[in-house]
């Protein structure tokens, strides 16, 4: 088979990832075997943070895959493809992943937030990708579908004064750490 | 000294809930599913865990998941949508580890043909994880059902499922064309791009189907820029296995009038589709190339990575047809991006002359 040109199929994404500031995983979802054993993908992505987290490029060729990215505060979003994938089809994917976290977070994409809550994030990911194939590009959609009532959706007017002291605390924080 | 052990540890448990999770303890927190009534907020906590441990790399044995997934399946009475939701996520997550999975087949079936939409969707695609060769055709008509639902995420769910049902029950599979075929006609983006991937993944290797598949979509407009971009690619490799064809010319004309789709995803995918043509002639490169040159001094860096990138492969064949980009790419040489300054390079120097280098 001619390398030049990619099988159409609709099998295109290979890994998605959400990383910590030390390059730790906090989720990461391999679609298929590239790197067979926990070990090989730990190293992959300790390989990729040190490349990645210096310099804010949005996209990098690493070991035949193509990975686009984007990071907040202390996370690191990743969507891996084959290295012959359309990278369009990635960024847009990349970007319907980080917004329906955004969007579902409240905007706090930052570390301590989003391990509180992560089943939402985990629901978030199965809607985006499902073994490789993309299943849903909009992340309003997404959104949508995960429908998770979190503490953050209850309506400004609903919540204590101390409730919004505190968020808005936490929003001029990471605005001054920025 | 053991106030501030103390404060510590409130810090790294509030930085991070999950951290230095043990399995046994998991486990064991486990066995609240078999309460009555259902304490909804911490069983999806629980649930979460388990999975977090999985996806960390946390090994489980055979009897441990499978425990784990019996008491599971108890919070099938709970109406909580997230509590649902986080049970067919750790059912898929467990099906290739525990045993006797297919004891949950009934009540996703029940879930996958019930009234609540939130539920459809996602149960058949766990469902679609536990099944094998001889259930599937008992969930057949239901499947056929799905795909043409009208809800889109239940229509895209059960066509995805189906796509990865495909390679071991190929003949089952293979009947849902005619179901796989009304989807492409489909309104939503996302069900029409499913839709014509599964069509083409259980035609792939009939030729003649593929080429009526391509002329019929390519008069069509489509909708959806993922479905275009497969489309693109399926008539590229159409044209290279066969460059005598007569039907040559028509999708070659089809190829190029994508160069002038809206969306950007469709042009660069026929552009790139275009220059990797093996036969393809110089002049014919042109209308590609600008396509390209244009993206080139675009703002987002990942456009410019995938225009230097095609060029510079271009480059490599046809160096003459990417001397008009010369300008743009001398531009991207001090490129903040490193990728993308060294493909500018490296495709210089297979187009650039002497005087471009002295500059």
């Amino acid at each position: 088979m001619d390398d030049r040109i990619l099988e159409a199929s609709l099998y295109t994404i290979k890994a998605v990832a959400i990383l910590d500031n030390d390059g730790e995983r906090i989720i990461s979802r391999y679609y298929d075997d590239t790197f067979a054993t926990v070990k090989e993908q730990r190293e992959f992505e300790k390989n990729l943070f040190q490349k990645t987290s210096r310099q804010n490029a949005e996209i990098i060729m690493l070991d035949g895959l193509t990975v686009v990215y984007r990071s907040n505060v202390d996370l690191y979003f990743y969507v891996m493809g084959s290295q012959y994938e359309n990278e369009l089809i990635l960024v847009s994917v990349l970007n319907a992943f980080f917004d329906a976290v955004s969007t579902m977070l409240r905007k706090n994409v930052e570390k301590r937030f989003l391990m509180d809550h992560l089943d939402v994030v985990l629901l978030a990911i199965d809607e985006l990708v499902d073994g490789g194939v993309i299943l849903e590009a909009d992340s309003n959609n997404i959104v949508q579908r995960v429908a998770v009532k979190t503490d953050a959706d209850v309506p400004l007017t609903e919540q204590t004064v101390a409730q919004v002291l505190q968020s808005a605390k936490e929003q001029l924080k990471w605005s001054l750490l920025k | 000294m053991l106030k501030k052990e103390k404060k510590d540890e409130e810090g790294g448990k509030s930085s991070n809930p999950f951290q230095n999770l043990d399995k046994s303890t998991v486990l064991q927190e486990s066995r609240v599913f078999n309460e009555t009534p259902i304490n909804t907020r911490k069983c999806i906590h629980i649930l979460c865990k388990v999975i977090y441990l999985i996806n960390q790399g946390v090994q489980f044995g055979t009897t441990e998941a499978t425990e784990t997934f019996f008491a599971m399946t108890k919070l099938f009475q709970s109406k909580d949508i997230t509590l649902r939701r986080m049970c067919y996520l750790a059912i898929k997550e467990l099906a290739n580890i525990a045993e006797d999975v297919i004891i949950v087949t009934s009540s996703l079936t029940k879930d996958m043909t019930g009234k609540e939409d939130m539920f459809r969707a996602s149960a058949i695609r766990a469902l679609c994880k536990i099944t094998d060769s001889q259930m599937l055709t008992g969930i057949e008509r239901y499947m056929k059902q799905a795909i043409v639902d009208r809800n889109a995420s239940v229509s895209s769910a059960s066509l995805v499922s189906s796509l990865h049902l495909l390679k071991p029950n190929f003949d089952v599979v293979k009947r849902w064309v005619n179901e796989a075929q009304e989807a492409v006609s489909n309104d939503n983006v996302m069900v029409q791009y499913h839709g014509l991937g599964l069509l083409y993944h259980v035609k792939q290797n009939d030729k003649l189907a593929v080429s009526k598949l391509i002329t019929k979509l390519s008069r069509q407009t489509l909708k959806s820029p993922y479905a275009y971009c497969l489309l693109v690619r399926i008539a590229a490799k159409y044209i290279d296995e066969d460059p005598e064809s007569t039907e040559n010319a028509a999708l070659y004309d089809f190829l190029e009038s994508c160069l002038r789709q809206k969306s950007e995803l469709v042009i660069y995918e026929a552009a790139r589709a275009l220059v990797n043509l093996k036969n393809i002639k110089t002049k014919d490169l042109q209308p590609a190339v600008s396509v390209l040159q244009l993206f080139l001094s675009s703002p987002r860096p990942t456009l410019r990575f995938a225009a230097v990138r095609t060029l510079n492969k271009v480059a490599i064949l046809q160096p003459q047809s990417v001397m008009t980009c010369n300008l743009d790419l001398e531009n991207l040489i001090t490129d903040v991006n490193r990728s993308i300054a060294t493909l500018a390079i490296t495709t210089l120097l297979k187009t650039g002359s002497e005087n471009s280098v002295d500059r």
